[in-house]
């Protein structure tokens, strides 16, 4: 492949997507597909107008973004505490990135398993005389916070962010600290000012990929989150399977807005990179 | 024990505790006969969900499914990736941009995003809801993962090696077989099982796409979780974990082989 023939090649990869986004933005706007009757916002603004759309999406990104902090700050907590060259900070590692190539599905049912209303948790609260029937067991299933699905997915994406949090400060950790700490600054000017810096710019690429997956996933969200607000993915796949093919073309709009927060997280990720940047040379 | 010896020794409990319990429940659950509330073990156990995963049943059928449809996915993307990655890495300034967000662009669309249009698309092919539709709609993200990884990859690779082959007189095809091919091995290697797990945890795609015709081992997993039926989920959820943990066994042997004096 010529250099010259590489755009090409970079348009056949996006081709499959941006014909998909594509359709749905002329679906959307009743250009093609079910019911399109001709150029007219009168979808995007009736799925818009919709107060069901704004709190899928609202506890879309709440949940998501919770999950990714949660996920975040556990991996910086490992990554501060096990970088060292001990046994033990090996096995710790060793632990923390195991898990990394369980699909999101296990984890989801996992977590079922573990934390619905009669799932081992629940036992072991009943075993300890803190629950009489599965009734009394807090709702981390199905629950309207989402709180069981934010633990899950930031259990799922922990081992991640994690790994990524080792190599950061394996690879310019301990050459800068010792600088800083040559030129006066004491325990805790390090980690404020040369350490956590660098984490968390390290951390932030592999946080927003982390959102972004978060926000977008099917399966977590079909086995954890609650039926009411209905999150986001759920209620593009419920639409998008509806008997009513007229309701289907609403799928359209929704694509187009999680297509729309997917793109606002890469936006975030170049701005911080290009602010980054010259930092890091 | 210092403060700080406990706090790592917590942690490092936690941790074992993240990994070990959850294997074990699911270990329990799929042998689990009867176990009703509030007993903490079941109370007898059965081997029928892995022996009708051994018989053929409908999670031996969808297991099958779905090694099939991530083994050709992984060889489709993989193929694809290679030259595709490595073109993106000659490239240089705004075109090589353009080209790593061309990439990236089925990863970071959300996959119902992704499905919808696909599913259109498909349709109009005449493959929804057949396995080659399935297989067309899983080499999508996977393409998309093993073109970064390749593009990468091939960043850090010096094109002088390729080069002087070529003023050496071998043509392009012989470049491929005699050079990158052997160079690569690892690689490819990776990429195969990246691209593999990728289609091997996929769920929204085949359900849209395949339409509920194509039953793959995540699908029939969510249909058991969903029904209540957990002594299946479990048995199909500890078969998908399988693939990820040989490919995680398979990379750190071969890292430590590599690292091993000779």
């Amino acid at each position: 492949m010529t250099p010259r023939r590489v755009p090409l090649a970079a348009l056949l990869a996006a081709l499959p997507t941006l014909v998909g986004v594509g359709y749905a933005a002329a679906a959307a706007v009743g250009l093609a597909g079910y019911g399109g009757r001709g150029l007219s916002l009168d979808r995007v603004v009736r799925v818009l107008g919709e107060s069901a759309v704004w709190r899928g999406v609202a506890f879309t990104l709440v949940t998501a973004a919770a999950a990714t902090l949660l996920a975040g700050a556990a991996a910086v907590l490992l990554a501060v505490a096990f970088r060292g060259s001990a046994p033990g900070d090996r096995l710790a590692r060793t632990l923390a990135a195991l898990p990394l190539p369980m699909p999101h599905l296990v984890a989801a049912a996992t977590f079922v398993f573990l934390f619905s209303q009669s799932g081992l948790f629940a036992r072991l609260l009943h075993a300890a005389g803190l629950a009489a029937s599965p009734a009394e067991v807090p709702a981390l299933v199905y629950d309207r916070l989402g709180l069981g699905l934010v633990l899950a997915l930031a259990w799922k994406e922990l081992p991640f962010l994690a790994l990524l949090g080792f190599s950061v400060l394996a690879a310019r950790g301990p050459e800068l600290e010792e600088t800083a700490r040559s030129l006066g600054a004491d325990p805790r000017q390090v980690f404020r000012h040369v350490t956590w810096p660098m984490l968390w710019r390290g951390l932030l690429p592999g946080a927003i990929a982390v959102f972004t997956f978060v926000a977008g996933s099917y399966e977590a969200a079909v086995l954890l989150a609650p039926s009411d607000p209905l999150a986001l993915p759920l209620l593009t796949y419920e639409r998008w399977t509806d008997p009513d093919l007229a309701r289907r073309g609403d799928a359209f709009v929704l694509v187009l807005v999680g297509v729309a927060v997917a793109a606002a997280a890469v936006v975030v990720h170049e701005w911080a990179r290009a602010r980054w940047a010259p930092f890091e040379q | 024990m210092t403060r700080a010896g406990i706090v790592r020794s917590a942690l490092i409990g936690l941790l074992t505790a993240g990994l070990a319990v959850p294997l074990a429940l699911l270990v329990a659950a799929s042998m689990a006969d009867r176990w009703f509330w509030p007993a903490l073990t079941p109370d007898r156990l059965t081997r029928d969900a892995w022996g009708s995963l051994l018989a053929g049943g409908r999670l031996g059928g969808a297991a099958a499914t779905s090694v099939a449809l991530a083994a050709a996915t992984a060889v489709l993307a993989t193929g694809l990736a290679l030259p595709l990655g490595r073109a993106l890495a000659r490239l240089r300034g705004w075109r090589r941009g353009l080209g790593a967000a061309a990439a990236f662009l089925p990863i970071a669309v959300p996959p119902i995003a992704l499905a919808t249009g696909l599913q259109l698309s498909l349709l109009s092919m005449g493959l929804g809801g057949s396995f080659a539709g399935v297989l067309l709609a899983h080499t999508v993200p996977a393409l998309g993962y093993a073109s970064l990884y390749f593009l990468g990859l091939f960043a850090l690779l010096d094109p002088r090696i390729e080069d002087e082959a070529r003023s050496l007189g071998a043509p392009r095809v012989e470049v491929w077989r005699r050079v990158l091919i052997p160079m690569l091995r690892r690689p490819i290697a990776e990429a195969l099982a990246l691209a593999f797990l990728v289609s091997w945890a996929q769920v929204p795609l085949t359900l849209l796409i395949g339409g509920g015709a194509v039953r793959t081992l995540p699908v029939e997993v969510l249909a058991f979780v969903r029904a209540g039926q957990d002594r299946y989920a479990a048995t199909g959820a500890l078969l998908l974990l399988a693939p990820g943990i040989a490919a995680l066994a398979l990379g750190l042997s071969a890292r430590r082989a590599e690292a091993a004096p000779l």
